[in-house]
């Protein structure tokens, strides 16, 4: 067998998260010569799961309170309990994303080929989270109508605020259009709150639902990008299926599209190492010599590497639970033919939880709730990904998150909590590097649905490193590579 | 092609250390083929689909191969999702490749659920007269010891080529449970994103 020194390649790429994993998969589809290496045992990255075991070792790796993109990372399991499966029968996302089904990472998947080998759900409801009005009661979730459909059914919506909401959805439907645009344009950078209020009159229980359906992590943003994610959200309604907007890869979300782009890879030509890191590098005028950590010396064109420095614009608190109950209120389906949704989002409006000082906490906090339908715990059980933005209280607000949600969804008795993850992941960098022949790709950011912004610089990435071929050769569109049917007929 | 897709769909997977004859055992069941001369690196083919029958019922088998991702031992959990089956294929003149089957196993049993079907495959049968370095015995003994089958085979000859994809796939389909094992199977939510508009997978079980 050839060694890997045999070999000038023409890319070799560090780090096998998402970004990378599909720069891996178009380069070596277009015939380049990759050698992609993680310094990690596992794929994936920052987009990684893992098991229960896997998640403890990670966790020893990113107990400190600075340590690059994860940090303060610990594990709370309540005594006495019982109820874990084993290791392997969980699937823990680091940074778990829903995708819209307009999405352009879907339509790369399957230009490429690459999604036959991906598994995808549905994400249905959304809602939002109502605190108790006094004491004595429980706080209870309301569900978000997000079509039209949804909005005329809404036995909690007034006659005039269906009217307004309707008005709002078709405007937002033809946003681009002139007599649309001289309507927000004034607003344009100014906050998309003060626009529904002014613009459409919406009193603050209905900006709530809008700002609900744009999943932001702060809840602040310019009228500009308000509009543009709503409408990314009503356009993808129905786009795959009636009655949800979104899909979410089994078995872990990115992680597992990151795996399934580095076996296409595979498939195309790369070569696979994990836990081989880059000791040394030297440039020079023709190539780069990498030293590996697996003591190979490898010759390189292009190095293409991950970032993982946190880079100190802001980070998100995240707190991952599992508990002993399938929440089966959160995921059925509301629209005739809907498929049965496997995660549903929950949003808890600015303010609407208390601190244990009984004040109110001024940072919305989210929650998407996996059912076992997506592989990532035993059935009976629920996956709750809470996060919020980093602030000195956030690990408490998402506490209280948490058992607040477990009162508003409860019938009889609270589901029992079997595991808690808590950690926080830094922003990372946003734009791509350059330095001659190392390109440094910036972090998938840490949203709760994947921004398509984040495929760009792999796009960009693949252009220099197909130089003169770029424009010859289409990105991403590939046949599939399989053997054509045959027929055998077998009979014992 | 319509009616091929509704056909029960089984997944199985050749795995095995690099060399041991995982593509060539493939290539030789699916297109008949065999090259002596071909390159250790299996690149180029993602899967390959068999239409088979057995007792009477029809099955469309996917075999996936390593896709050069067992060099380094770096074959992903996703690799093995909803797998039926997998062929762990050493080969029987070299010690070596036989030594590293322990930890082929150790990885397939981790990586799937329980009740999937285990075979080993002793790869290259026509060198056995010559330079054989693995016992019939020792591999049969293997195989007992993880509850799988086994046979020998050889690509280059024909003989037993046929023999572990058909036992494997009858096997699948005479154990209860495994064709629609729970986390086996795909769930009734899965949408179907790879069609122009829209359409839900019913069960393809
Ligand atoms: N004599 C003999 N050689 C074989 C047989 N099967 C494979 N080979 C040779 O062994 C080498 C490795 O085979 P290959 O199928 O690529 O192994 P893989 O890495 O497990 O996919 C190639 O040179 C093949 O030609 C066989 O049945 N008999
Ligand atoms: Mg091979």
């Amino acid at each position: 067998m050839d060694s890997l020194g045999d070999t000038v390649w023409d890319v070799v790429i560090c780090g096998t998260g998402l970004q990378q994993s599909l720069l891996a998969l178009s380069l070596s589809r277009s015939g380049k010569k990759i050698l992609h290496i993680d310094p990690n045992e596992y794929y994936g990255g920052p987009d990684a799961a893992f098991s229960l075991q896997e998640t403890e070792a990670w966790v020893g790796r990113h107990a400190a309170p600075s340590s690059g993109l994860f940090k303060s990372a610990s594990i709370t399991k309540p005594e006495g309990s019982t109820g874990l499966s084993f290791s392997r029968a969980y699937s823990l996302a680091l940074a778990p994303q829903l995708i819209h089904s307009r999405s352009k990472l879907l339509s790369q998947l399957v230009s490429s080929r690459a999604y036959k080998q991906v598994e995808f759900l549905a994400v249905g409801s959304f809602f939002t989270f109502k605190p108790a009005a006094d004491p004595e009661q429980k706080p209870t979730l309301a569900r978000v109508p997000s079509t039209r459909e949804d909005i005329a059914f809404e036995a909690s919506l007034s006659l005039k605020a269906k009217r307004g909401l309707m008005k709002f959805l078709k405007f937002v439907l033809d946003y681009e259009g002139e007599a649309q645009r001289g309507v927000w344009g004034p607003h344009t950078d100014s906050p998309f709150n003060d626009f529904l209020q002014k613009e459409f009159k919406m009193d603050s229980d209905l900006q709530k639902y809008i700002i609900t359906l744009t999943l932001s992590l702060d809840g602040e943003m310019s009228t500009k990008d308000g509009l543009a994610i709503i409408y990314r959200h009503l356009t993808s309604m129905g786009f795959f299926g009636p009655g949800f907007a979104a899909v979410y890869p089994k078995w872990g979300g990115i992680s597992e599209i990151a795996q399934v782009a580095c076996r296409a890879g595979a498939v195309g030509g790369a070569v696979y190492m994990l836990g081989t890191g880059i000791q040394a590098e030297e440039t020079s005028s023709n190539d780069i010599q990498l030293q590996l950590t697996s003591g190979d010396t490898v010759k390189t064109k292009l190095l293409v590497r991950d970032n993982d420095k946190e880079e100190g614009t802001f980070s998100v608190s995240r707190l991952v639970a599992i508990v002993a109950s399938p929440l089966k209120a959160l995921f059925e389906s509301v629209v005739e033919g809907a498929p049965l949704p496997a995660v549903s989002v929950t949003a808890f409006p600015a303010g609407s939880l208390r601190t244990d000082a009984d004040e109110p906490y001024d940072y919305p906090v989210s929650v998407a709730v996996h059912s076992s339908d997506t592989g990532e715990c035993p059935s009976g059980q629920s996956l709750l990904y809470f996060s919020t933005l980093s602030t000195p209280r956030s690990k408490e607000a998402l506490n209280k998150a948490l058992d607040s949600f477990l009162q508003a969804v409860n019938d009889e008795q609270m589901p029992e909590r079997l595991f808690e993850l808590y950690y926080e992941q830094g922003r990372g960098s946003v734009a791509s590097h350059v330095d001659g022949r190392v390109l440094t790709l910036p972090n998938v950011p840490p949203s709760l649905a994947f921004d398509d912004a984040a495929l760009d610089p792999i796009k960009t990435a693949w252009e220099v490193a197909m130089g003169e071929d770029t424009a010859n050769t289409e990105y991403m569109m590939f046949p599939d590579r399989e053997a054509a049917l045959d027929d055998e007929m077998y009979d014992d | 092609m319509a009616s091929d897709d509704s056909l029960p769909t089984l997944k199985v997977l050749l795995i095995g250390p690099s060399g041991a004859g995982k593509s060539a055992l493939l290539t030789r069941y699916c297109d008949d083929e065999f090259d002596p001369e071909s390159s250790t690196a299996t690149i180029g083919i993602d899967f390959k689909i068999k239409k088979l029958s057995v007792r009477g019922k029809a099955y469309r088998l996917t075999l996936f191969d390593t896709a050069g991702q067992e060099r380094f031992r770096t074959l992903s959990t996703s690799f093995y999702r909803g797998a039926h089956g997998v062929l762990l294929v050493y080969d029987v003149s070299s010690r070596a490749s036989f030594l590293t089957m322990e930890r082929w196993f150790d990885e397939a049993e981790a990586n799937t659920g329980e009740g999937v079907a285990l075979y080993l495959v002793g790869a290259k049968l026509d060198k056995a007269e010559t330079s054989r370095e693995v016992s019939y015995e020792e591999g049969q003994a293997l195989a007992d010891a993880h509850g799988a089958l086994f046979c020998e085979a050889s690509a280059k000859t024909r003989e037993n080529v046929r023999k572990p994809f058909c036992d494997i796939v009858n096997q699948i389909v005479s154990t209860p449970g495994l064709l629609s094992g729970g986390n086996q199977g795909r769930t009734v939510g899965t949408v179907q994103v790879g069609k122009d508009g829209w359409y839900l997978s019913g069960c393809s079980c």
